[in-house]
């Protein structure tokens, strides 16, 4: 799908960026090596209130691998050598999300397979939840900042923001959202987000598995040593779904000289409406 | 009425005057020495919270007149002699090509994100995300964000962003922001006014009051300014219980529509591209 290699181009032109960021002269395998350590037997660090601080820059990581996946479409990463893996189902990366559908919504999605140049994040639409995580390993970070009445997600794709209110307060009337609404509460150390009020329009990945306006989640927020987030989220929707799908991945702290950069998907997707039929585009539709 | 007890009026009316000339001293001593709460390290001035301007500058920072459904406005702009921007000519000329062309060459209609100071003064609310440590802004308005970063490290200025790279420090209780590498391809309100890659801006963020951050921007541009010049406006706390900011996508669609997506509009939200998918009943 060449949709799919447009996107990567975003992708490629990002990670660029994230190199540049941490002082573009330092090779590839250094900057691997720059991650932290994990020192299990470090205590978690906490806010003065006592809960889990969840503040830094992260990154998702495929499993083991670490550092940066500048791919192309067969999963070749460029950033470690030629090595497959970073991407959904990497080497080492988390077990494949099982997606059962409804007889109706398995139809429709085998259709958005085919149609993978609709996919509205390629149109620059905010991803949703949980893709406003599950980004490909290793590319766009995400800033937390933390106070005893919000946690934030400042992602860098997309520049989406998600301003979570730890109150567990009620979801809205009347609002449907592309990363509908989200309302946090704390379990013991886990942070949980109930997630509800979504528009109905949010694909999941570039495959064309998706969700309508019934879909709800809950996330779980874990920090499992100093700098590691274990992400894990169940998405229920009765009208797509015949049962739950659960997802579960890491995310790992980005070495402090690294920073957030901007991240600006402009209007029109042009190049989608230029491949031909045959490649998924839409080259012979006349307007 | 005799001489003396003229002299007694002079002497209570001269005696009120000084005491309401240091009574208004005082008034604006206090607001110079507002002191904002603390965040949770005992230190840091606390400016979380959800703001927005009162004002319409983000028509024309430099006054307009009334027009259908906006109230007119005075020029925001605090130091020159006029309230104008001191354009050099050839970018006064260009000025007045945009604002001749601002129904279709506002780049803010064509969803970009507002750029610094424009996203300031926009007329929807912004929020401040704070903690010991960490500054940043979020802007409803197309959900763009700033992260302020540190001062101790340089810029990174290698690129054009459409929020440009922001560094910080505190002067006392003074949020003061060192700003640069925005791109030329930015407009600063409604009305064409521009700047160029070589924009350079200081922003001074000051509480003078609980509920009140004024904010000033000194914009310098040797390209297209033949001096410096600076605006200040008001940003007032957002006071409705609950209150947050909403989601704002404002996105060309494939046919080059743009569209600002409303999510209080669910019919508005699945008419367009995925109508195909037929859901069973609404819960």
């Amino acid at each position: 799908m060449k949709a799919v290699s447009t996107s990567h181009c975003f992708v490629l032109a990002t990670a660029l960026c994230v190199l540049l960021s941490a002082g573009g002269s330092r090779p590839l395998a250094a900057q691997a090596t720059q991650a932290p350590s994990n020192a299990p037997s470090a205590p978690l660090p906490r806010l003065p209130g006592g809960r889990p601080d969840f503040q830094g820059l992260w990154l998702k990581s495929a499993g083991g691998f670490q550092g940066l996946f500048i791919g192309s479409l067969d999963g070749t990463n460029l950033a470690a050598g030629g090595a497959r893996g970073g991407g959904r189902g990497g080497r080492g990366g988390p077990p494949p999300t099982r997606y059962e559908y409804t007889p109706e919504a398995e139809a429709e999605r085998m259709d958005r397979l085919r149609r993978g140049y609709e996919d509205p994040e390629a149109r620059c639409h905010l991803p949703g939840v949980p893709r406003a995580l599950d980004q490909p390993g290793g590319l766009y970070p995400i800033q937390i900042i933390q106070d005893e009445k919000y946690v934030s997600l400042l992602h860098e794709a997309m520049h989406d923001v998600r301003i979570i209110p730890t109150d567990n307060s009620r979801h809205p009337k009347n609002y449907w959202a592309w990363d509908g609404d989200s309302r946090g509460r704390w379990e013991g150390d886990t942070f949980v987000v109930d997630v509800s009020n979504f528009n109905g329009r949010t694909w999941l990945d570039m495959a064309g598995n998706f969700v309508d306006e019934n879909e709800h989640v809950v996330e779980r927020f874990t920090l499992t040593d100093a700098d590691t987030i274990l992400y894990e989220a169940t998405i229920t929707d009765p009208t797509v779904f015949v049962k739950p799908v659960e997802m579960r991945f890491t995310l790992k702290r980005v070495p402090a000289e690294q920073q957030i950069l901007e991240y600006s998907c402009l209007e029109g997707e042009r190049s989608l409406q230029h491949y031909t039929e045959e490649d998924g585009g839409k080259k012979l539709r006349t307007k | 009425m005799n001489i003396r007890s003229l002299r007694l009026a002079f002497c209570s009316i001269a005696i009120a005057g000084v005491m309401t000339a240091l009574a208004l001293t005082g008034d604006a001593q206090t607001q110079k020495l507002f002191t904002p709460a603390r965040l949770s390290d005992g230190k840091t001035p606390d400016f979380r919270g959800i703001w927005q301007v009162r004002d319409t500058a983000y028509v024309n920072i430099e006054g307009h007149p009334a027009e259908k459904g906006i109230a007119a406005a005075r020029s925001i702009i605090v130091d020159t002699p006029d309230g104008k921007i001191p354009y050099k000519p050839q970018s006064l000329a260009q000025r007045q090509e945009n604002y001749k062309n601002r129904a279709t060459a506002d780049p803010s209609l064509k969803c970009y994100q507002a750029g610094v100071p424009r996203a300031t003064y926009l007329p929807t609310p912004l929020q401040i995300l704070q903690s010991p440590g960490n500054f940043a802004i979020v802007y409803q308005d197309n959900h763009a964000f700033r992260v302020f970063h540190p001062d101790t490290r340089p810029h990174f200025d290698s690129a054009d962003w459409w929020m440009g790279d922001t560094r910080y420090r505190w002067e006392g209780d003074t949020l003061v922001a060192d700003v640069v590498a925005l791109t030329d391809q930015l407009w600063l309100d409604q009305a064409g006014n521009f700047h160029s890659t070589e924009i350079h801006i200081v922003e001074r963020y000051r509480m003078t009051g609980a509920d009140t951050i004024e904010y000033e921007a000194r914009i310098e541009d040797p390209v297209v300014y033949s001096k410096p010049w600076t605006l200040r406006t008001v940003l007032y706390r957002i006071k409705v219980p609950a209150a947050r900011i909403i989601e704002d996508e404002c996105l060309e669609d494939a046919n080059g529509v743009r569209h600002h997506i409303s999510p209080d509009d669910p019919k508005n939200l699945l008419k367009s591209d995925y109508s195909r998918w037929k859901k069973p009943a609404q819960k």
